[in-house]
């Protein structure tokens, strides 16, 4: 009997119009985007591998030590699941400083691109999109008459009087209603992997391959609550069309309002705390200090002999002096690059001043900017991140941002995963600070001066970065995975209490 | 008859659920889009004459020498924020909000001196927005109001307008009345236009008057115009839906099946289509790769390098008057620079803009485009506006250095070969004879740009009521 009424439904919604159309439609948008979005990564691949190739060459051009200090800049690959969810792998900055002077953060990145800024106007359409607003609206479709106009046409009725329990016929229909809804939605995933297997640049690992099944997993969960969230409309009115009408004030409430409201009244309700301007004149403190001290060696010069002060050092090649400062990011620091190529045997005795004094500065600088980096993540957290946590955690009431935020994680493109990049980043800096501390290089002829000959630069620690593995992933998107479940569970006792107190 | 008509169809809307739904989900918005726009005005003003105030105190300081101005230019041009921003955000998270006049700088000989050129203008060239990590989303301004929510309602009232009085049979009463069927239509058209205006007109209104209270706008004779032109636009961009329900629930039988394409053309058109659109189309036209307009950018200062062949030799200069040789192709050669590279600039951001523009008239197959982009340029926000800001931006910069020629060809001290030091006069400059640039919203340039949008409004809304009205005159019922 189960077998009989799965077939039933299962026909009744499969050869409807609105299942034909919602399919023609999904498939369509999923193909025009697919190839879209697959094109802008191979245009956003190939940028990083030039600036990789640009950055690499700009790191050779350096001649001394110090130089090359400004000149190490890492990129961040593109991510090929960003065709699934694009989230925040295509807009942030990609490219970031390496210096021993400032801990990198995400608010020191760049753009390795020159693209057109102006192309951030047409928001990308991705695959989860699609489907959170195309599949969902479906479900809802199928689910609006379910109950209500079976009543409407008797047939409920007539159902009943077979032996067939109300349970039953509740499930055969949910059931029944999701193979409709999981066709067009793998029919989708299917497609779109078919045109990443003939584009060359998308290599996808074991582990993609798993993230994309958690994609698939989630994608069905999502659905099943829209459809839920429609049978219980369904069940509560008499009517079809009342039903449908409360299903799409629930949906585009769901979907398309509520989580654009929340996002627009944070922004503009959210007053940046004070907390920026204390953290800055903190910051401004610790290199004002760094400054005192610095001086301070300066006049005390340690080196015995001729106490000729640090100046005379002037007049004997290029120095280079960067304070950048930003009160928005809290980027402060101060950094210098050396290359004396005037030296000569009058001035060589000076050679051993500034060894003196790089190896105490340049100590004295990462101190300053170990200090300076604590400070600044924890002002920068409260500020942006709790802002961005708060906007979050308000959209969590709509189960399409839940479903969002999941596959977000899935993919590999949510703020997590870019944050697993920058840490990535500042462990570089800490293995190349290492690197300097090991090899003496602070205190090395070659930190300023060029006269001994090319550095060999392929001897420097190299960058590399694994995207994290699909565990991680799994790990940021249980919560929201586990909330869908819980409303899906929720969703079908109440209408399963419902439907089985009602009458007929 | 037909007001008859239109009021009987005008007490059942009134009467219902989704009447509810529209007055309460669009007085909700637009109280939320007036609150949180607020003081907007009032800090972003507050901000621009900062800026605007810096930029001319830096201006003032560098009067003291026309070399200074020569080198330095006019410094940062900023973008006046429209007072009208509650109504089209326009993207400003994405558009930057200056031009820069600046100097240039090199470092010749391996690092060793530093080289001055004279100033040129550049363009804000990557996102102004890198590290924001909020949620992606669709700001509650007008603009979506009108295009999202104004567009689902009127579907919400057409889908069953004929479809569910064929179903229960009531239009075959009504036909056989001595109406026509044209008068039913117009009539239902009526009805359903005036319903969805009454909310949506309270609702804007109350958004104006919160806003007008607080005083964080003042609304001029040109205000109140531009706002009666958007709200006409949002009339006849709810009309264009109306006329498509109509359409569609006369061509189908049962009304869920008429709310079923609805609802998917909707999403489709109304939702997808513009941005899937735009991303298409703005890959037909590619613009310069960094490593092509960085190498275009160099290009002179390359070519003066190859010369010689060994690197690049600066001529001897001197301050006698009439200028010597050298002296002159030397400033020769700094203005062409500056020339060349301040073109280049323009062209990049020229291809940019021309990308957009491509872009945004290939998504205006969908009326939501239309709409946002009309409201855009009424409201003074978005893509149109900073192009207008551009083009001042480009003529204040010929002004700006049609005064240096002028001012340096008035001191007889001067050897008249402007560029490098001893070429340019060094006088003082009153401050107040130099040219300021100041951001104007031209007005008769706002209407021009929102004609576009409103002709094809206008052509969707006819179309689809021509359809409409002929698919209903040979319904059979």
């Amino acid at each position: 009997m189960f077998l009989t009424l799965i077939r039933r439904e299962l026909l009744a919604n499969l050869m409807t119009f609105r299942f034909v159309v919602a399919m023609v439609v999904t498939l369509s948008l999923v193909v025009a985007n697919t190839v879209v979005l697959i094109a802008d990564y191979e245009r956003r691949l190939a940028n990083y591998n030039t600036a990789v190739q640009r950055h690499a060459q700009k790191v050779s051009e350096a001649e001394t030590y110090s130089e090359v200090e400004g000149n190490i800049l890492v990129d961040r690959p593109p991510n090929p699941l960003s065709i699934f969810n694009a989230g925040l792998d295509r807009r942030l900055g990609n490219s970031i400083h390496v210096r021993h002077t400032l801990v990198p953060t995400l608010w020191d990145t760049k753009s390795h691109s020159a693209d057109n800024p102006f192309l951030n106007l047409f928001s990308s359409v991705d695959l989860v999109l699609i489907f959170q607003v195309i599949l969902s609206l479906l479900a809802l479709l199928f689910a609006h008459d379910a109950i209500a106009g079976e009543r409407e046409a008797g047939t409920l009725r007539l159902t009943m009087t077979n032996p067939v329990s109300r349970p039953i016929i509740l499930l055969a229909k949910y059931i029944s209603a999701m193979m409709c809804l999981i066709l067009p939605l793998v029919m989708s995933v299917l497609l779109a992997l078919i045109l990443f297997s003939l584009s060359e640049s998308i290599l996808l690992g074991a582990d993609d391959w798993l993230r994309i099944g958690g994609i698939l997993l989630i994608s069905i969960i999502y659905l099943s609550v829209f459809y839920l969230i429609g049978l219980l409309i369904s069940t509560l009115t008499r009517r079809t069309a009342t039903a449908l009408m409360v299903s799409m004030v629930i949906w585009s409430t769901l979907v398309l309002i509520y989580p654009s409201l929340i996002v627009f009244a944070v922004n503009r309700v959210w007053q940046t705390p004070t907390q920026l301007e204390s953290a800055y004149g903190e910051i401004e403190q610790i290199w004002e200090a760094f400054e005192r001290e610095r001086m301070d060696f300066l006049e005390n010069d340690p080196v015995e002999g001729d106490n000729t002060g640090y100046d005379i050092l002037k007049g004997l090649g290029s120095r280079g002096v960067f304070e950048p400062s930003d009160s928005t990011t809290l980027k402060y620091f101060k950094a210098e690059s050396r290359n004396l190529r005037g030296i000569n045997d009058d001035s060589e005795s000076l050679v051993l001043h500034a060894k003196a004094y790089y190896q105490f500065a340049e100590s004295l600088r990462i101190r300053a900017a170990e200090r300076t980096g604590q400070v600044r993540q924890k002002a920068l957290e409260q500020v942006y991140v709790r802002k961005a946590n708060l906007a979050k955690n308000l959209m969590r009431l709509s189960p399409a941002t839940m479903y969002d935020f999941a596959t977000e994680s899935w993919a590999g493109t949510d703020f997590h995963s870019i944050e697993d990049f920058i840490s990535s980043v500042q462990q570089y800096r800490q293995m190349i600070i290492n690197y300097f501390h090991d090899e003496g290089i602070f205190s090395s002829r070659q930190w300023f001066a060029s006269d001994q000959g090319k550095i060999d630069w392929n001897d420097l620690p190299q960058f590399s970065y694994q995207r994290a593995e699909a565990s991680t992933g799994i790990k940021h998107a249980s919560g929201d995975m586990a909330c869908l479940l819980l409303i899906n569970c929720v969703l079908f006792m109440t209408t399963f209490l419902i439907f089985v107190r009602q009458e007929v | 008859m037909i007001w008859h008509l239109t009021k009987r169809e005008l007490y059942d809307h009134l009467n219902s659920l989704r009447f509810a739904f529209t007055t309460v989900l669009l007085i909700t918005l637009m109280i939320i889009n007036a609150v949180a726009y607020l003081d907007a005005h009032k800090t972003r003003s507050q901000a621009y004459q900062q800026k605007v105030s810096a930029s001319l105190d830096k201006m003032r300081s560098n009067a003291d020498d026309l070399y200074n101005l020569v080198i330095e230019g006019p410094g940062n041009l900023y973008k006046k924020p429209s007072s009208l921003s509650f109504c089209a955000s326009g993207g400003e998270a994405f558009i930057p909000e200056s031009a820069q006049g600046g100097r240039a700088t090199w470092s010749i000989g391996g690092g060793r001196s530093s080289l001055t050129g004279v100033w040129r203008m550049s363009y804000p060239q990557s996102n102004p927005n890198l590290w924001d990590i909020m949620p992606d989303a669709t700001d509650t301004d007008w603009g979506n109001i009108i295009s999202i929510v104004l567009s689902l309602v009127a579907i919400l009232f057409t889908f069953d307008a004929i479809s569910s009085e064929k179903e229960h049979g009531t239009l075959r009463l009504t036909l056989s009345n001595s109406i026509s069927r044209g008068t039913l239509l117009v009539s239902k058209f009526f009805a359903a236009l005036i319903t969805i205006s009454v909310p949506f007109l309270i609702a804007a209104l109350l958004n104006l008057f919160l806003l007008y209270t607080s005083g964080s706008i003042s609304l001029g004779a040109s205000e109140w115009g531009r706002l009666g032109v958007i709200v006409f636009i949002a009339f006849l961009y709810l009309s264009i839906f109306l006329a498509l329900g109509l359409l569609i629930s006369s061509r189908v039988n049962h009304s869920s099946t008429s709310l079923t394409i609805l609802l998917l053309l909707w999403t489709v058109w109304i939702i997808l289509i513009p941005s899937t659109l735009g991303s298409l189309a703005s890959g037909l036209q590619p613009t310069l790769t960094r490593e092509e307009f960085d190498a275009r950018r160099m290009d002179p200062f390359e070519k003066l390098l190859s010369e010689d062949g060994t690197g690049l030799n600066i001529p001897f200069l001197s301050r006698e008057i009439p200028a010597t040789k050298d002296t002159l192709s030397w400033a020769e050669y700094l203005t062409e620079e500056a020339t060349v590279n301040e073109e280049v600039n323009e062209e990049h951001v020229n291809a940019q803009i021309a990308q957009i523009q491509l872009a945004r008239s290939i998504t205006r197959v969908s009326p939501a485009s239309s709409v946002r982009y009309g409201i855009e340029s009424l409201a003074g926000t978005g893509f149109t506006r900073h192009v207008q800001f551009l083009e001042q931006v480009h003529r204040y910069a010929d002004e700006f250095r049609a005064f240096l020629i002028e001012t340096d060809l008035a001191d007889p001290e001067s050897p008249h070969a402007i560029g490098p030091r001893e070429g340019t006069s060094q006088k003082p400059v009153h401050f107040a004879s130099i040219p300021k640039f100041e951001d104007r919203i031209s007005f008769s340039g706002t209407y021009t740009a929102a004609t576009t949008d409103i002709l094809l409004l206008l052509l969707f809304f006819g179309v689809l009521f021509a359809s409409a009205f002929l698919s209903f005159l040979r319904v059979d019922v």
